[in-house]
Parts: C-alpha cells; structure tokens; sequence
C-alpha cells in the first residue's frame, strides 16, 4: 500500500484530477492516481491535506504525464496535516526558481491569443511547485486566470486556474443568491485583500501543472494556490 | 449628424473585422464563423482556453485592455464582445483616414512625420575582425549572424555628434530650422552621463531655451516610445514640432573585456533622428501620418537578456541568444499581427517593415514567419551590426528613403515592430500623407 498525501485536486471538466506526494526513501514525489479508464475521478470525496492509503501500479505514465500510476483499488483516509505542514512538503518536492526549470524543457508562448505551453515530447515531469514574486487572479470573460511572478523574475500570464477549491470559492462569490454586481465585487477582492491575504501568508506555495496533450501541446495552468480560500472571506465583499 | 452616423458604422465595421479576424486567428481560418449570439463555449466551437485567448486577441487589437472584465457575467458570445467593445468609452479605434492611408481632414490631434534621417559610426569594420578582437572563432558573426561589417564610431564620434547630425540632418530634409523644435526627445542604450543625451543635443543645437528636453528609455524600444511621446505631446496641445533622436555607441560598452563577442559581437553604432509636427510638410507627398501605438510587455522571456552594472566597472550580461531569438521572432510577429488588424491594413500592402533587426538571419527569419518578401526588410543590420535603440530608426529611415524613390500617390503604409528587454514589445504604423 501507498500512502499519499493529497496536494492536488483540480477540475477537469466534470471530474477532478488528483496529485499526491509520496514519502520515498530518499526524496518526496508527486504522484497522480489515475483509475484504468480514465485520468481523473468523477467523484472524489477527500481534501487537501488529507493522508490517503492507496494501491498503486509501479509503472510510470508517458510523458510528460511520468506521475501517473493506476490505482488498483479504492482509497482508505488515514490522518490529515495542517495547510502549513502540507505546503512545506510540497516545497522539498519538485520546485522550480525558473520557467526553464519548471518542466525541464522549454516554454511556449501561445502565437495568436494568451496561455503558455510546453511541446510534450520535451517537458520532463508534469507538475512542479514554485516560489512567487508576485501573484494576481482576475476574472476574464467568467473564466479565472492567473498571473505570477517566479523568483527569476520570468513571468507566466493567463494561466487557468483548476484549483478545486479556488473555483468553489468563485462559485460561491458568483452565486445569485450573493445580490448585485457579484462580478465586480469578487474583482475588487481579487484586487485587495487577496493579494494581502495570498503574499502574506507564510506558507504561500503555487503548483503549477501541464494538461493532457491537446493538439500536439500541454498548456500550463496554475494547480494549486496555498493558502487555500476559506468561507468566511465572502463575508468581506 | 449624417457624419456622426458614418463614423458610427465605420466603428461598428472595425470592431466587426477585428472580432472575425481574431476569432479566425484562434479557431483556424476554416472554421465558419458561429452565430453572433452562439455561446461558444456551451456550443463547443472554443474551450475555455481558447475563449480567453481570443478576448485577450481581441483586446490587444483593439486597444481596450479591460474587455475580460467588461465581459463577465456575459455569455461567450460574440455579441457580447461587440457589445462590449461598443460601450467602452476607452477604445482607440484608428479614424477612418489614417486606416485607409489616404488624405482626408486632419484631426487636431493629428501627427506627422516630416523628416527623417541617419547616420552611421564612420568606422566600418570587417566582422572578422571582430571576431578576432572578442577571441571568437573567425567567420562565426558572418557565418552565425549573417553580420558582414560593423559600423563603429571613430575618434572623436559619440552619441553626441551622431544624434545632432542626424537632427540637424532630420531638420534639413523637412526644411526646418532648431528654433521651430518643442521638445527634443532622445533615446540611447548606451549613454548613461548627465548632462542627460536630451539635455545636451538641446545645448548643441542651440534650440529655444524653452523646448524641451526629454530622455526616453526601452533599449531597442526607445524609438517607439519616443514617437509615442511626441504623438501625444502634439495631440495635448503642448508641442507643434518635435525632434525624436536615437544614439548608441556600443563599440565603448559592449567592450571585449568586458562582454562575450556572442553578445557584444553583434553591436555597432548609430543614431537616427525624425521631426514629428502636427501638420504634414509642405510638399505634397512627403510626410507620413502616425497612427495608434500599441506596446505592452511579454515578461516570460525577462531572464533572456539581461544587463547590469557591476562594482568595478564590468557588466553583469545574462544572454541566452537561442531563447531570445525565438522570442524576438514570436513577438515580433505577433505585434506585426495585431498592428495589421488594428490598422485595417494588410501586411501584402505595406511597403516597408520597420523593425527591430537583432542580426540578418532573425531579418531573414522574421520575413518567413510572416509570409512576406525580405526585401520589405531594411537590411541596415547586415554591414552596420544591430544598432540598439537605433535599429528601428534607421531601418525606418531606409523604409522612407526607398518609398521616396516611388511617386507620392504610390507610396504605401509603413509598419513599425520594436521590441527590448523586460521582454518590451510596441508596434505602429505610418500612412502616407
């Protein structure tokens, strides 16, 4: 048996794709389960943070997706660790300073629009934590993005947030039953005390993660942002 | 009335082509084009990925920067993007002459390029040379870069003397006098005394005590945004006649004890100079008008190049000359892309591109990537190596020269692409006038 402990869990789609990092002997991992049909779970009941004991194939997934193992069976919760401790984890996984580091390959820009890719026969590794500058969300036409500052100074703009918990915590600020302007409104906290909220947090950490290949390239998109939303921030806008 | 609702279809027209041509950029030019009031991603002719590139494609050509704002709570619909589009108040659409490139009335905020010029470092070394000197294998600029000569500056030439001639130069050509200038505003890479490069070509071209003088930075970008500032100086009011100069010594700096030849190889000198006014020269057919800018800053590729002082004297050079071309060949593109859709104007009917020239090969390259013949391409770079903040000016200047030779009825648009570090990209256009 594995025990993993839940870093990731981002929507795709109707389902959730699912990261954890594995304790090795001499390092720490991430892991993406997978079932063998599909690489993500159209249900998956368990949080971040969350310790989780699972049966997993040795073998790697193709690249740049060399995470990915097929769970044999279900999932068995066995403790949780606080945010804090989960984000030190992730930072003595894999982490990056710089773009060219991030997948071990280079970066694309996007020729016509917005967004960043990576061609998958050169990335290394699909998902990878990094040390932000800076950081912004803001809301495009209903869509969520994200734009960082690495410690290099390099600079990812678009990216889509798939954040589980960031795109509940944007359901919930534009839920109808939150009154007018909730569009503005979750703009002018985007633009406030979030960004004091996010920068001032001691354990403020980013993953960001590679889609699936889509047309010959994996676009980048922010997985993770530690600290996670908490309900009560929608009582301040 | 009648010319108020003119301008209105011609505005509702322009936000019409640049939402087609975007989308089509995005979703592929076989794609038909969906129902104005499709939602395009519930009907799935875009991802969400593809959703928000499109908005951002439409913002950069438009010049409406909040339009994903503006657009939430909205359906992804292409109607929404013209309603958008429509209501913002903030939108520069380019007036109906300057799009089409032809004489009409001339808006009071109207600017014009009357003069031009350029001038070399009167030194021209062979690159082997140079190659020798940075202790590089013999040939590799030619053979790498494409660079034959260098044009570096000889004893007693500074980016003082090269700016004032080619101002005085500038002036002369636009048969204007120093005491009709407004502002002076310089730009260089290179000159970093005070006195300040603006301050001192306003004591040596003893100008009107009060034009003033204004130095602008941007590296490679520097002309670009020096036009700008002259533009709007002109449209606020403040400045009839502007002089926009650029200077660069490299051959001082980017020194063999200092630099890498990989880096400092590439680099000679010049300076270029332009007389920018709020009306067109007297002669028929020989001004240029200056349409919109666009600039903006792609800070993915910051860590390509970078430059700083070290305690000592040395630099700090950080340069991944593979990184950099290839960014330099992307954006640039891309600015050529968004300057054609925001100016109406197809690039197969531009007459010249100028455009940052890094070194001939990436000239070379950057004509291929855009589907256009190389000879629309000054090639100032090849016998003069890459000028800094004086590579657009001059290769503009040439871009001039050449369309002087046609008749003035046959001259055609002129595009403008510049980028520099940070990675700072701007573009324009001129119409001939």
């Amino acid at each position: 048996m594995t025990k993993l402990l839940i870093t990731e869990i981002t929507r795709m789609g109707p389902a959730f794709c699912v990261i954890g990092l594995e304790h090795g002997q001499q390092r720490i991992q991430s892991i993406r389960p997978v079932s063998s049909t599909a690489n993500s779970w159209l249900h998956f009941p368990y949080q971040r943070g969350e310790i989780l004991e699972c049966s997993l194939t040795p073998s790697c997934g193709p690249p740049p997706h060399v995470e990915d193992r097929v769970s044999t069976r279900g999932f068995r919760k066995c403790s949780t660790v606080a945010e804090n401790e989960a984000a030190g984890y992730l930072r003595k996984a894999e982490c990056s300073d710089s773009l060219s580091g991030l997948f071990r390959c280079r970066i694309y820009e996007n020729k016509r629009g917005s967004g960043t890719h990576v061609l998958p026969t050169e990335a290394r590794r699909s998902i990878c934590g990094c040390r932000t500058q800076n950081l912004r969300l803001e809301l495009c036409g209903n869509e969520l993005r994200a734009t960082l500052v690495l410690s290099s100074g390099e600079l990812l703009r678009d990216l889509p947030v798939v954040d589980r918990d960031w795109l509940d915590f944007m359901d919930a600020a534009l839920a109808e039953g939150r009154g007018a302007n909730r569009a503005a409104r979750f703009e002018r906290f985007l633009n406030s005390q979030f960004h004091y909220k996010i920068m001032s947090c001691p354990h403020h950490f980013v993953r960001i993660g590679l889609t699936r290949p889509y047309r010959d390239v994996c676009w980048l998109m922010l997985d993770t942002l530690f600290p996670l939303p908490q309900t009560d921030w929608l009582e301040e806008f | 009335m009648a010319r108020h609702s003119a301008r209105l279809a011609e505005g509702e027209d322009s936000f019409r082509l640049i939402v087609n041509t975007c989308f089509r950029g995005e979703a592929g030019s076989s794609m038909p084009l969906p129902g104005d009031t499709a939602d395009l991603i519930e009907t799935g002719v875009l991802d969400s990925m593809a959703w928000v590139s499109f908005l951002r494609a439409v913002e950069t050509a438009s010049g409406i920067s909040d339009l994903g704002s503006d657009l939430n709570e909205q359906p992804a619909s292409i109607a929404s993007i013209l309603a958008a589009l429509r209501s913002s108040n903030k939108g520069s659409l380019p007036s109906v002459d300057e799009k089409r490139g032809v004489a009409g009335d001339i808006s009071s905020s109207a600017a014009f390029l009357t003069g031009s010029s350029c001038v070399h470092g009167s030194r021209v070394v062979p690159s082997e040379e140079v190659d020798r000197v940075f202790r590089m294998p013999v040939g590799k600029l030619r053979n790498r870069a494409g660079i034959e000569s260098l044009a570096y500056a000889a004893e007693g030439e500074s980016e003082l003397t090269l700016g004032a001639g080619a101002i005085e130069e500038a002036l002369h050509a636009a048969s204007s006098g120093a005491q009709e200038l407004d502002w002076i505003i310089a730009t260089s890479e290179t000159h970093h005394d005070y006195p300040a490069l603006a301050a001192q070509f306003h004591s040596r071209l003893l100008v009107r005590e009060n034009c003033g003088a204004l130095d602008v930075g941007g590296a490679c970008l520097g002309l670009l945004n020096a036009l700008a500032v002259a533009q709007s100086l002109i449209g606020s009011g403040a400045a009839r006649t502007v002089a926009v100069v650029t200077a660069d010594v490299h051959s001082r700096v980017l020194t063999p004890e200092r630099v890498a030849g990989e880096f400092g190889g590439l680099f000679g000198d010049g300076a270029s100079a332009f007389l920018v006014r709020g009306e067109p020269g007297s002669s028929l057919g020989t001004s240029y008008r200056i349409g919109d800018f666009l600039f903006g800053c792609a800070g993915q590729y910051a860590a390509a190049i970078q430059v700083a002082a070290r305690i000592g004297g040395g630099l700090e050079v950080q340069f991944d000359g593979e990184a950099l071309s290839r960014a330099a060949i992307t954006r640039l593109e891309k600015v050529i892309t968004a300057v054609e859709t925001r100016s109406d104007i197809s690039r197969a009917s531009v007459g010249g591109f100028a455009t940052h020239q890094p070194n001939p090969r990436l000239l070379t390259l950057l004509a291929k990537q855009c589907g256009v013949s190389a000879d629309a391409f000054p090639a100032i770079c090849k016998t003069t190596g890459n000028l800094g903040s004086s590579m657009c000016g001059a290769a503009l200047h040439a871009a001039l020269q050449n369309a002087a030779q046609s008749e003035g009825d046959q001259r055609k648009p002129i595009f403008l692409a510049s980028l520099g570090p940070g990675l700072l990209f701007g573009g324009a256009w001129l119409t001939p006038w």
